[in-house]
């Protein structure tokens, strides 16, 4: 049955929606990611609009990690203080993004933008998981164990100004690497309708040094404050929220995630992250292909008077 | 469909008793005057149908020529052109052009090229090639041309305009029908199905009827919704996101 999307103003079959969040949602638990960064450019492929692919990403995104959010909060691996504090960076990113994503539209740019944003991101996460992953798949065959990293160790991040103790986390670090990169990630959430996860989680255990156990539940507690604003955001900037196909997305996408859960478990880390790789940088070559390849038509068009 | 075929068996009767004063009359209705755009609205077809009543004698030996013109509410449209930047298509240029037809369907008994000549067609905007806006934001009529074809073609693509050179349909002499497609993602508004009578290269007769479009239903009112109080919409829209999330971690938990 084909569906009408009221804010997309097109007509979608509802089962090629619910397979495209079902199978982002399996990628998504197989892997443990968010997936955000896949179901806005599949969408685009299929010919919804980028700007209501981007924005009713975000609402997806919230509701796949409300529950993860809950469970964490139950279980005491959540550092609200710290979580908090990224929120601040996150939401004043977020509305930075917002504002950066109206003015690309009004540009004419935003098509372009959100392509580049996605090139760029993806293709140096995809290009270092990659590389990272190999390396520890060598070095599990020729019977190495990889250095591990001291808790002990001090890096530059130690010597910044403003320090704050978080009780939990057993931290005593400045307040401007979470809240920078916070930032960084609500901006990007904004452009891309992603969570964020995948660049949050290194930072916090590689930059800040957050012990390994609250690093998922603080991330995630950032994450869905942060998309569920940047979802109002949208609506109220670029109306561009479409509630018909959110619903569609998260329903598929629960489903999906179960699956990839079960699955999950059967892989070993670093051959994950390795499939994960090759992922991202199949997407990032997706769209790196739509911006390089001579259009049919170079131009094209917009309703409404700019 | 039925009481309309009625009302035109009665427009025929009509026409047969009025005395033939002009050089031809022209009847034409429409199958329904309102479309509704539903959640599972995936187009539908309109039919436009009619009746050429004329002096005896005369219209023997000139041929007569319908031309069916079914035109969308005006709207604005942006068109953008991408040029290369180091490697990179990017959008460069833009010219806006203001009130052209949001849907256009033309469809006629013989191609336009021989109804009439580019100057009557260009008058009444007659076909794909001679559409136009009616105003442009660019001071050059040539870029006007050169982006109204590029909308055209845009549209055309989209399914939103249309031209059938053979799309009028005659079942008698002077009985004719033409079926307009109304693809999904029409815009909403107030449409006009204009028949014109052609003879000698000429418009001899005419008669427009408005038809309305509208989206009804839950898409009317989350479009409406949507658009009147944003901020309600979006929070809206992520309490039911949060909702849904949790009721099914809920329904996956107990398993």
């Amino acid at each position: 049955m084909e569906l009408y999307l009221p804010i997309a103003q097109m007509s979608v079959h509802w089962l090629v929606i619910l397979g495209m969040g079902g199978s982002v949602g399996f990628l998504s638990g197989l892997f443990g990611i968010g997936g955000g960064f896949l179901l806005a450019p599949l969408l685009m492929f299929a010919g919804i609009p980028p700007g209501v692919a981007v924005a009713t990403t975000t609402s997806q995104v919230s509701a796949a990690t409300f529950s993860g959010v809950v469970t964490h909060w139950k279980r005491k691996t959540l550092d609200l203080k710290m979580g908090t504090l990224m929120l601040c960076g996150g939401l004043t990113g977020t509305a930075t993004g917002v504002y950066i994503f109206r003015l690309l539209r009004e540009m004419g740019q935003m098509e372009f933008g959100v392509a580049v944003s996605y090139v760029v991101l993806l293709g140096s996460v995809g290009s270092l998981m990659l590389a990272e992953s190999v390396k520890t798949i060598r070095d599990i065959k020729a019977g190495r164990t990889s250095g591990g990293r001291k808790p002990g160790q001090h890096n530059w991040i130690h010597g910044l100004p403003f320090k704050m103790r978080f009780r939990r986390s057993r931290l005593y670090i400045s307040i401007f690497p979470p809240l920078m990169f916070a930032f960084m990630v609500g901006v990007l959430s904004a452009i891309m309708g992603v969570g964020g996860g995948f660049i949050m989680v290194p930072v916090m255990i590689y930059l800040i040094k957050m012990p390994a156990s609250m690093v998922p539940g603080t991330t995630l507690f950032q994450v869905l404050f942060v998309t569920a604003t940047a979802t109002i955001l949208h609506s109220v900037d670029n109306y561009s929220v479409d509630l018909v196909l959110a619903a569609l997305l998260i329903v598929g996408g629960v489903i999906g995630a179960q699956i990839g859960v079960r699955l999950g478990g059967r892989l070993r880390g670093e051959q994950m992250r390795f499939l994960l790789a090759l992922l991202t940088l199949a997407v990032a070559a997706r769209l790196l292909y739509s911006l390089v390849v001579t259009p049919h038509d170079v131009y094209s068009l917009t309703i409404g008077a700019a | 469909m039925k009481p309309r075929l009625a009302w035109l068996g009665f427009a025929l009767a009509f026409l047969a008793l009025v005395p033939a004063a002009t050089a031809a009359n022209l009847v034409s209705g429409l199958s329904q005057d309102q479309i509704e755009i539903t959640s599972n609205y995936t187009g539908t077809d309109l039919v436009v149908f009619g009746a050429i009543e004329s002096r005896g004698g005369e219209s023997a030996d000139s041929p007569r020529d319908v031309v069916v013109v079914v035109r969308g509410p005006d709207i604005d449209m942006n068109i953008r052109k991408k040029e290369r930047v180091a490697g990179l298509w990017i959008n460069r240029h833009e010219v806006t052009l203001f009130g052209m037809p949001g849907y256009y369907y033309l469809a006629s008994s013989r191609p336009l090229g021989q109804i009439a000549s580019p100057d009557v067609l260009a008058r009444y905007q007659i076909g794909l090639s001679y559409l136009q806006a009616a105003r442009y934001s660019s001071a050059s009529p040539k870029e006007d041309r050169v982006y109204t074809e590029a909308a055209v073609r845009e549209e055309t693509k989209a399914k939103l305009y249309a031209a059938a050179e053979d799309g009028v349909e005659f079942l008698s002499y002077s009985l004719f029908r033409v079926r307009v497609p109304v693809p999904a993602g029409v815009p909403r508004g107030q449409y006009t199905a204009e028949v014109y009578l052609f003879q000698n290269g000429n418009v001899v007769s005419a008669q427009s009827t408005p038809l309305f479009v509208d989206q009804i239903g839950l898409e009317r009112r989350l479009y409406g919704f949507a658009h009147r109080s944003p901020w309600v919409y979006g929070i809206s829209v992520v309490l039911l996101a949060l909702l849904l999330g949790w009721i099914s971690s809920l329904v996956f938990q107990r398993r």
